[in-house]
């Protein structure tokens, strides 16, 4: 590990393997209620009143 | 076959509840806004999940691993870049903070307001065109992908592919962006999982003291023989990308994420702007591992085959990462696999045919008609692009060969409107003085590099082909030399503050 290249990649790599293990669970979390509120903004008329 | 009964199981029901869920949302169409862009509604973690799962294509993977075959862990800078030019743009709204402002479907719609009709349409044509031609190896890939992983007859890959391809056709044509938005995000879950799982169970495979040492033995053994080979950890090594190369992937990344349609899609159907830079900013370091993490799976490959025997005949620095995880995965863990990277060849597929079918749709054939057309006739028109852009890529997927790697091909079919596009864009948004005149110089110069690349050396030998560093530097440069020149050589526009967007 004395070279600063190979340093940099397993911060790097590893570093993304915890970042899209964390994604996925609040993304996925997130998102899903984003996709509810989507789907009851697109049930009402085109122009009507939207949540907040 | 290496699938076992199980893996076959995880594969159809994803396939099938993927499908379900973007048929169902076909009921929420209500016009062409809702069929493109979502009506608008879309907030920060969907578009994160869009974007990031539109983005991450099984093309993706297998020029990402190829990369990794080829040039170690160095291979992925060009992902390291791609997360800073996300940064410096989510940090500064250049660029995307006016186009959402502006209220446009598309890029070249803004176009029309900053300098004419025509150069509106002859943007969206190039945009088209590149766009097109980007996506036309993506089925190839992908199928490159399921025959060595899957261990199935390479014969079937024409016939899985097209299948595929039915499926991805019939939820985007019913549901439009709003299927597109939720098999996206189902798509990032599994993608997600896939490729942790995937990563994990790869570095205990190969381990990675064993892993850095086989790069680095491999890399001095070639040096001693002379042979020609990269330095697999640092990027800038003159073996492997060189400062040149990097330098232009810099301005390239820039102009992609200002510019690439499929990205711009998601930033125009934010609820705003400052939604959008959020966007950006939080996506960011998901792009370092695009390129990374398959990356690995290549650099694994390459470090296995070279430790048993050699590279088994038949394959090639593309196809050896999907032989190695099919060698190297239990049973039900390489369906998650398998079905994480129908996943990802899916949602690519999809979010590119909507954003391709958009263009055509509103800046090449809409500004043709003299009468504009009922909301179920734009529907309708946008749903028969859907179905001749799925048929060019069956056709054209099947019978062109790559001149070279995978990555180079969409580089530079990419730049085929990235230079000119993002001349046009920067140019059109922070200089008053740019004018139509310039805007026609810089799309039709900015297209001269990457075309001649890709005839010359469909035609020429190896070594007189010419670099794509080469090509996509002068493309930008013809781009915006020829703005500059055009704009200053012909009169100022003449409702310059007026054209300018919100």
């Amino acid at each position: 590990m004395k070279d600063p290249f190979i340093l940099f990649w397993a911060v790097l790599l590893f570093g993304s393997i915890a970042w899209y293990g964390f994604l996925v669970f609040y993304i996925g979390i997130k998102a899903g209620g984003e996709i509810k509120t989507l789907i009851k903004d697109l049930r009402l008329p085109p122009g009507g009143a939207k949540q907040p | 076959m290496t699938l076992t009964l199980i893996d076959w199981i995880i594969v159809a029901v994803y396939v099938v509840g993927c499908l379900s869920a973007g048929l169902w949302m076909r009921r929420f169409i209500r016009g062409v806004d809702d069929f493109t862009v979502a009506g608008r509604e879309v907030h920060v973690n969907l578009g994160i999940a869009s974007l990031a799962a539109t983005e991450l294509g099984l093309v993706t993977v297998m020029y990402t691993a190829q990369l990794g075959y080829e040039k170690g862990f160095a291979g992925a800078i060009i992902g390291v870049i791609m997360a800073l030019a996300f940064l410096l743009v989510g940090g500064t709204g250049f660029v995307i903070e006016p186009l959402r402002n502006a209220g446009v479907m598309t890029i070249p719609e803004l176009f029309e307001k900053r300098f004419s009709k025509r150069v509106r349409w002859l943007a969206g044509v190039f945009v088209a065109l590149g766009g097109l031609l980007n996506m036309g190896i993506f089925l190839r890939l992908g199928g490159d992908f399921l025959v060595h992983a899957t261990g199935m007859p390479g014969s079937w890959l024409e016939s899985v592919m097209t299948i595929l391809l039915a499926l991805v056709l019939l939820y985007t044509v019913f549901g439009g962006m709003l299927s597109v938005l939720v098999t996206d995000y189902l798509q990032f879950l599994i993608v997600g999982i896939g490729i942790v799982v995937t990563s994990v169970l790869v570095l205990l495979n190969i381990g990675w003291a064993n892993l850095i040492h086989g790069l680095q033995s491999a890399w001095a053994a070639h040096v001693a023989a002379g042979i020609p080979a990269a330095h697999p950890f640092n990027p800038a090594h003159p073996s492997n990308f060189g400062w040149g190369y990097l330098a232009w992937q810099f301005v390239f990344q820039l102009a992609v994420v200002t510019t690439w349609q499929t990205t711009i899609t998601r930033v125009l159907a934010m609820k705003d702007s400052s939604s959008a830079k959020h966007m950006y900013r939080r996506v960011s370091f998901y792009f370092v591992g695009r390129f990374l993490l398959p990356g690995l799976w290549g650099a694994a490959a390459f470090v296995y085959f070279t430790q048993h025997g050699g590279l088994p005949a038949g394959l090639d620095s593309s196809s050896a990462m999907p032989r190695y995880l099919g060698l190297v995965l239990p049973a039900g863990l390489l369906g998650l696999v398998v079905a994480a990277m129908i996943a990802a060849e899916m949602s690519t597929v999809s979010g590119y045919m909507l954003t391709w079918a958009t263009v055509i749709y509103n800046d090449i054939i809409t500004p043709c008609l003299k009468t504009p057309l009922s909301s179920k006739g734009q529907l309708f028109l946008t749903r028969s692009i859907l179905f001749a852009i799925a048929a060019f890529l069956l056709f054209y997927g099947l019978w062109y060969k790559m001149p070279g790697s995978a990555w180079d091909y969409l580089a530079v079919t990419g730049n085929i409107y990235l230079a000119s596009v993002f001349t046009l864009l920067v140019a059109g948004l922070y200089w008053p003085r740019a004018n139509a005149t310039g805007a026609y110089a810089a799309l039709v110069l900015g297209a001269i590099g990457p075309l001649t690349f890709l005839v010359v050396n469909a035609v020429v030998a190896k070594d007189h082909q010419i670099a794509p560093e080469v090509a996509g530097a002068s493309s930008f440069t013809l781009a915006f030399l020829g703005m500059i020149l055009g704009s200053l050589l012909t009169a100022a526009p003449a409702r310059t503050p007026a054209a300018t967007p919100a």
